[in-house]
């Protein structure tokens, strides 16, 4: 059964003008490591089509286990201006638990 | 001198709730009790009402919040500092001085803290050859928006809050400055630091604070994915920090309120709307999100130490806002059976309409609500039976136009569905077109930037 990143961490995000920002916190310093090889922008541009329109970035934090992935042009334009019901990306960032584990 | 001092969190946003900052200031001891009320959406909220009526364009909850804390905050000694005021600070500073007369409260300092509005020195600094590049579209074609601008408001640092507590004010009110400054500011007044060398990892420390409580209770169990664990949320507590003086520091809440605070409430707020954690990046320095330790110190109580930082950065953000046309929405729900087949049908039955209604839009989306409103392309469909037997569908459509007639006929066209569509849809009042003030953020150089403080007395 091939896990996913619901099964291993949590996560948070908002926004930046058209940047959602998202941070996944890893539930355990091993999950921590397995996260580190699940997530990248590849992945998270793949995940979400056409939502993510620029770069993505994937910052790790070893000091706290999470991983912050800042993705640009990707509200639709900014909560003010997006067609999007959610606007400040609240829910957006949810969305990366949906991606499969990279088992080591 | 003290070696600590105590800030509250007053609210994390215009509109949050009052009693957690009522209980704070009652019994969380607090030499200070901070506000963050601004968020990008809000200021261009509140231009519009500004722009409707000159005397509006605070945040209204600013001004009442400051009415009922002020009895009991001179009483206690503790000083209220706040961004509410908006695009007008001027207007809620002056508010607030009339209600503090009307409750006896002579000789109330109101700070007004001004400058962050650069809606007139625009002109001047293009003409000083600011590039005025937009850092999220990477434009640099100001000139195709710079007739439509409302608004144009710096993130300005803590240099007016600290300038009006030192000037004896017993509430400080701004426009705005950054989220965090509200908490800088105090700090640096209470501890005398310099913007120097010698201070820049506990400007850091006091920047990184203020990020982990501005949100109120997003770092007190608000918003958490442990949520399903947090006790009485309902009554949650609002986060306090316990500063010290080397730059260390505590943050817990008032015993016996809702919520949590550990070392997990904190990270979830750390990683939270920020770029790179390596240069948090504010109008008052430069944090270090990765160099910090977190440490639980008993119950609710999570010890933050080792914050690096950097000195404040040469330029300073500017978020102008300019008017971007208008959006039209509709919204209407179909039933079990075949709930998705009806809305793939309604969404063509509107399309059809767009077309025969001489739609002109910038822009047209649609969503299936309960399918995929919330993830779009990363919400895979449900397959087969599943798919056909879902209880009930959402048809959500908002349309970008330029005028108000163009996005009015998406209320229009949603309504013809009343008979012209479905048997069995459920429409909900018709909403009213809206008109978007989109925003430019751009980075300008410090120099166009001068705050300004007055001291105002009841």
């Amino acid at each position: 059964m091939t896990r996913l990143l619901s099964d291993i961490c949590y996560i948070r995000s908002g926004d930046k003008g058209d940047v959602c920002t998202a941070g996944l916190i890893a539930r355990t310093p091993e999950d921590y490591a397995t996260l580190l090889r699940s997530v990248d922008p590849q992945k998270v541009r793949a995940l979400y089509g056409d939502w993510v329109q620029g770069t993505v970035h994937c910052y790790p934090m070893d000091n706290i286990h999470a991983v912050v992935v800042v993705m640009e042009r990707a509200l639709g334009g900014g909560a003010t201006r997006t067609l999007r019901l959610d606007q400040t990306g609240k829910a957006l960032g949810h969305a990366l638990l949906r991606l499969p584990v990279v088992e080591a | 001198m003290k070696d600590t001092i105590r800030l509250g969190a007053g609210s994390g946003f215009w509109g949050d709730g009052m009693d957690p900052a009522v209980e704070l200031l009652r019994e969380g001891e607090l030499d200070y009790l901070c506000f963050d009320f601004l968020a990008e959406l809000t200021m261009a909220l509140l231009q519009r009402q500004k722009s409707k009526n000159p005397q509006l364009g605070y945040v209204p909850d600013a001004v009442q919040t400051m009415k009922t804390l002020m009895p009991m905050a001179r009483e206690r000694g503790t000083r209220l500092v706040s961004n509410g005021g908006g695009v007008n600070p001027r207007a809620a500073a002056q508010a607030i001085v009339t209600d503090a007369r009307a409750l006896g409260l002579g000789g109330t300092r109101v700070a007004l803290v001004e400058g962050d509005d650069l809606l007139d020195k625009i002109d001047a600094m293009v003409a000083a050859g600011v590039p005025m590049t937009n850092m999220d579209t990477g434009s640099s074609d100001f000139a195709s928006i710079r007739s439509r601008v409302v608004s144009a408001n710096a993130y300005t640092d803590s240099t007016g809050l600290v300038e009006g507590l030192a000037g004896g004010a017993h509430i400080v009110v701004a426009g705005r400055v950054s989220d965090n400054a509200v908490y800088v500011g105090p700090l640096v007044h209470e501890f005398g630091w310099q913007r120097d060398a010698a201070h820049v990892d506990r400007i850091a420390s006091a920047i990184t604070l203020g990020h982990i409580v501005e949100c109120a209770s997003a770092c007190t169990g608000g918003m958490s994915s442990r949520f399903a664990d947090m006790p009485h949320m309902g009554r949650v507590g609002f986060p306090i920090v316990e500063f010290h003086r080397d730059g260390s520091a505590v943050v817990t809440k008032v015993p016996g309120s809702g919520g949590k605070v550990d070392a997990f409430t904190i990270k979830e707020h750390l990683v939270y709307e920020i770029g790179d954690p390596r240069r948090y990046l504010m109008p008052d320095g430069i944090a270090d999100f990765t160099s910090l330790a977190l440490r639980e110190d008993g119950t609710d109580r999570v010890h933050v130490s080792g914050v690096r930082g950097q000195a404040a950065p040469e330029q300073l953000k500017l978020v102008i806002g300019y008017q971007d046309g208008w959006i039209g929405e509709s919204l209407c729900f179909f039933p079990w059976p075949h709930a998705y087949a009806r809305a793939v049908k309604a969404r063509e039955t509107m399309l059809e309409r767009f077309e025969r209604l001489g739609l002109k839009a910038d822009q047209i989306h649609f969503d299936f609500v309960g399918i995929n409103t919330l993830h779009g392309p990363g919400a895979p469909l449900p397959e087969g039976a599943a798919l056909d037997n879902l209880n009930e569908v959402g048809l959500r459509c908002a349309v970008r136009t330029r005028t108000a007639e163009e996005a009015d006929k998406v209320r229009r066209a949603a309504t013809h569905l009343w008979i012209m569509g479905p048997g069995g849809t459920s429409f909900g009042t018709p909403m009213k077109a809206r008109p978007v003030v989109s925003l430019w953020p751009t980075l300008i150089p410090r120099e166009f930037v001068r705050q300004t403080v007055e001291i105002l007395e009841a």
